[in-house]
């Protein structure tokens, strides 16, 4: 039966990549005697697979991954089973038995909410006056945000507009602090840094530093832009 | 949230800045303030290599079972961040607490492999204290070394302040408990008198204690303590009851994929079979197995507490293990269905092993692999490898009728008394594997086969039967290397051979280093402070720097490594006594040099010393 699991990758545990988490995950599964089902042929692999990758030094409240296990247990068991062999900024939030007719995270995954700010305030580049205006002009007033994606295949032309569903800004003691949703998954995937240095750009705001951003991943959603439902909603508690 | 040593912008501009966090699964975590000691262990290698390290593992855990210690991990710094350290003035720290190393008590480095000795010089640099251990301060961290390249500490004697000689399971309780004592002493704490103390607990030893005179022509004159109450021999520290000796269950689970990434199961120590340029065959006398029951407790326990979906037996020659078969039905009804590979140890290849490694792999990707070390029975004779050309055809043979059609050969070029008749050998050897290969009838076979020969040089190592043999200059190696090549390529099944050899120079670097004296120390310093380390990296090894720093202290390579050493010289490490006697080894050189071959240990005695340590294969022998 298949199962989501819904978790927290924050504090230090932003400087573990995707495939050392994957990895993570694997063993602890195994000592957490979830009796996961394994595939098929000749080098049987556990069934698991995740949402949408965590770029290193991003933190997490919302990552998703489903597993396929064999025999049913409690959801309070589960996340008490999995907690126990997590580590300091890895935690399980829910466990929830997925409808058999329910899409794997990965194919399901259509956007996803971030919050972004600053990792310091004494940064200059924090200090933008009409940021609110400019932040409107750039995209609340903007027909298209027409941009070059670098690809694997070459540069692309895109309109990041339809793309990003939402794009408020607010601030928390005086930093800006940017709330974003954006499209992702399998065709258009939109990085929230990407959206930030396009609008830094087209502001002309000066040097662009991808590292200055502290960038919080919420949480992530299927469905269409304007019924978003949240992938940690799907599924019930056993 | 736990507190990080590097910075967020630092973290971020490296290479996988996993390795420096800590924070892996069954670590172990203390507040210092509630030790006495603190114990830096540091593999001097990058964390991928040193988080592999079995001996390591085994010490972090029985140092933590003190309440009163802390031991904490520390692997080398990789270039992208020395750079850092050294520009930003960042001190080396520790992977758990993320402190200063500099306030530990204890730098504890394991020594692995002969060109790690600069990587040393970084871990003491970057920790921010004096090179030599004579300018270091009273209240500095003492430096302690360990592992397999201590049975010559005399290279980087200079550096380090003990040195613990032989398996750390021993004498590293009593070591502790009289720091202690000396550090509860506070203001009046003096590390002379600790060191002074500590040259009397077994297998410790204190290079500062120790002077050594030379005679005009450079060999050792003299070796002995400069005071009376010093030992003048350092007795090898050996585990006698493998059963009852620690063995960590929860071994730590690293985010950087370890280039082990399994579980390591200890099954024994040390090996009967004797041959003679293997210094773990002699440094880890006598054979000690664990016994089954042991086995399959801990085989459980590790894969439990691990999460590892794979799990490999550790020992130097497994198929003498005596419940091989066992162990490995054990393994393969308990451990397969749970989907976990059991990854199989160097083994003899005969039906027995080819019938369970049909049990555990895929036959199609794997290949087999011999270590016949020599081309020519003469030369297998010389170096006491009790292995045959037929035991090698053989086993091909019943390898390649059960689906295999890859072979890997491991041979050493440079072995003494070689000619180029044995050199010839052994792409001869490996075109009659090929022959066996294609005596399978055409319908049968699987394709062509691939026969790989790899030569290493050899280098001779202290307490070995060939510790007196002389080494060969780069060229001389690499020539040796083109007489294979050359040969190869006029065999008849030559299409089907491959044929890869070792780096000459870094071969001579690692005999001088495996032989070297106390005079080696400011040749180490200078050529790491010209920017070498990392040298067991290829792309970071520079010989030219080093052949430079030699130059400049008057190090002859000559006199180090290509001479050959008379059987009374005064070695620099015939101060360890290992339990392996001198007349044994002066005895095996002999029958090597009479293409004589001895008995291995369950054979019969061949009297070498490590009887009297009352444990072992000497002892079950007669059961």
């Amino acid at each position: 039966m298949r199962v989501r699991i819904k978790f927290e990758k924050t504090g230090i545990m932003r400087y573990v990549g995707h495939l050392d988490l994957m990895r993570f995950f694997q063993k602890a599964v195994k000592r957490a005697d979830l009796n996961i089902r394994y595939s098929e042929g000749f080098n049987p692999h556990q069934i698991m697979s995740f949402a949408l990758p965590l770029g290193v030094g991003l933190t997490s409240v919302g990552e998703y991954m489903d597993i396929d296990i064999k025999n049913a247990i409690s959801s309070e068991t589960g996340i008490k089973l999995l907690n126990d062999n997590m580590v300091e900024g890895l935690k399980i939030v829910s466990f929830k038995y997925l409808p058999d007719e329910a899409l794997k995270c990965m194919t399901a995954v259509s956007a996803a909410h971030y919050k972004v700010t600053y990792k310091d305030p004494f940064n200059d580049i924090v200090y933008v006056e009409n940021l609110k205006e400019l932040k409107e002009t750039f995209y609340d007033n903007a027909d298209c945000i027409n941009i070059s994606k670098e690809t694997k295949k070459g540069t692309r032309e895109l309109d990041l507009k339809p793309l990003i569903y939402s794009f408020d800004l607010s601030y928390v003691d005086k930093i800006p602090v940017y709330d974003l949703y954006v499209s992702c998954g399998s065709t258009d995937n939109i990085k929230p840094e990407l959206v930030i240095k396009t609008f830094y750009n087209a502001c002309k705001l000066g040097e662009f530093d991808e590292n200055a951003l502290d960038i919080m991943r919420i949480d992530m959603f299927t469905g269409e832009k304007n019924n978003l439902i949240s992938l940690g909603d799907i599924g019930d508690d056993k | 949230m736990k507190k990080l040593a590097l910075s967020d912008d630092i973290l971020m501009a490296i290479d996988k800045p996993a390795r420096y966090i800590g924070n892996e699964f069954n670590t172990v975590n203390k507040n210092p303030a509630d030790v006495d000691i603190r114990f830096a262990m540091c593999f001097p290698d990058v964390y991928e290599v040193g988080m592999s390290h079995l001996g390591i593992a085994i010490l972090y855990d029985m140092f933590n079972r003190r309440s009163d210690t802390y031991c904490e991990r520390v692997y080398s710094p990789w270039p992208d961040l020395h750079a850092i350290m050294k520009e930003r003035n960042i001190p080396l720290f520790a992977l758990e607490s993320q402190d200063p190393v500099k306030e530990f008590d204890f730098i504890g480095i394991t020594l692995q492999y002969e060109m790690c000795y600069t990587n040393i010089l970084q871990l003491i640099d970057l920790t921010q204290i004096a090179f030599y251990s004579k300018d270091r301060k009273n209240d500095d961290p003492i430096v302690i070394v360990g592992g397999p390249c201590i049975y010559n500490p005399e290279p980087f004697a200079d550096f380090v302040d003990l040195v613990y000689i032989g398996e750390g399971e021993t004498s590293y309780d009593e070591l502790l408990d009289l720091y202690k004592k000396h550090k509860a002493m506070g203001e009046n704490y003096s590390k002379q008198a600790f060191l002074r103390e500590a040259s009397r607990v077994p297998g410790i030893y204190v290079p500062s204690l120790y002077e050594v005179n030379y005679k005009e022509d450079g060999t050792i004159a003299s070796f002995g303590p400069i005071y009376d109450d010093v030992p003048s021999t350092i007795s090898r520290q050996v585990v006698t009851d493998m059963d009852s000796s620690v063995y960590p269950t929860k071994m730590l689970i690293p985010f950087v994929r370890p280039i082990q990434d399994r579980v390591v199961l200890e099954i024994q120590r040390g090996c009967i079979r004797g041959c003679r340029f293997c210094q773990a065959g002699m440094i880890y006398r006598p054979n000690r197995e664990k016994s089954i029951g042991v086995l399959k407790q801990q085989a459980k326990e590790l894969l439990a507490n691990s999460g590892h979906e794979e799990i490999s037996l550790s020992s130097l020659s497994s198929s003498d293990y005596h419940a091989l078969p066992e162990l490995m039905d054990f393994l393969i009804e308990d451990c397969l269905q749970e989907g976990v590979n059991v990854s199989l140890p160097s083994l003899r290849i005969d039906a027995f092993s080819l019938d369970v490694m049909n049990k555990v792999q895929d036959v199609r990707k794997s290949s087999l692999t011999f270590a016949p070390e020599a081309g020519s029975q003469r030369m297998r004779d010389v170096i006491n490898k009790g292995l045959t050309k037929e035991d090698i055809l053989n086993g091909s043979k019943m390898a390649f009728e059960g689906g295999w059609n890859k072979v890997k050969l491991y041979f050493m070029l440079g072995l003494p008394t070689e000619t180029d008749e044995d050199m010839k050998a052994i792409p001869e050897l490996a075109n009659e594997v090929a022959v066996e290969y294609y005596h399978i009838p055409k319908d049968q076979r699987n394709g062509k086969c691939q026969i790989t020969m790899s030569t290493s040089f050899f280098v001779p190592k202290p307490f070995t039967p060939f510790q007196w043999a002389p080494m060969y200059e780069p060229g001389e190696y690499l020539r040796r290397a083109k007489l294979v090549n050359d040969t190869m390529k006029e065999q008849l099944n030559r299409k089907s051979l491959k044929y890869n050899w070792h780096e000459a120079d870094v071969t001579v670097l690692e005999g001088v280093f495996a032989r070297g004296d106390r005079r080696l120390a400011p040749a180490i310093l200078e050529a790491y402070l010209s920017g070498c380390f990392f040298d067991a990296w290829g792309e970071y090894f520079s010989y030219e720097k080093w052949l430079k720093a030699f130059e400049n202290n008057n190090i002859s390579l000559e006199y180090y490594a290509y001479r050959q050493r008379d059987l009374d010289e005064i070695l620099p490490w015939d101060f360890i006594d290992v339990h392996v006697t001198k007349s044994f080894l002066i005895r095996e050189w002999n029958n090597a040099m009479n293409e004589r071959i001895t008995a291995n240990c369950k054979q019969g005695c061949s009297g070498c010393g490590s009887f009297d340590l009352g444990t072992g294969v000497c002892h079950a022998r007669k059961n």
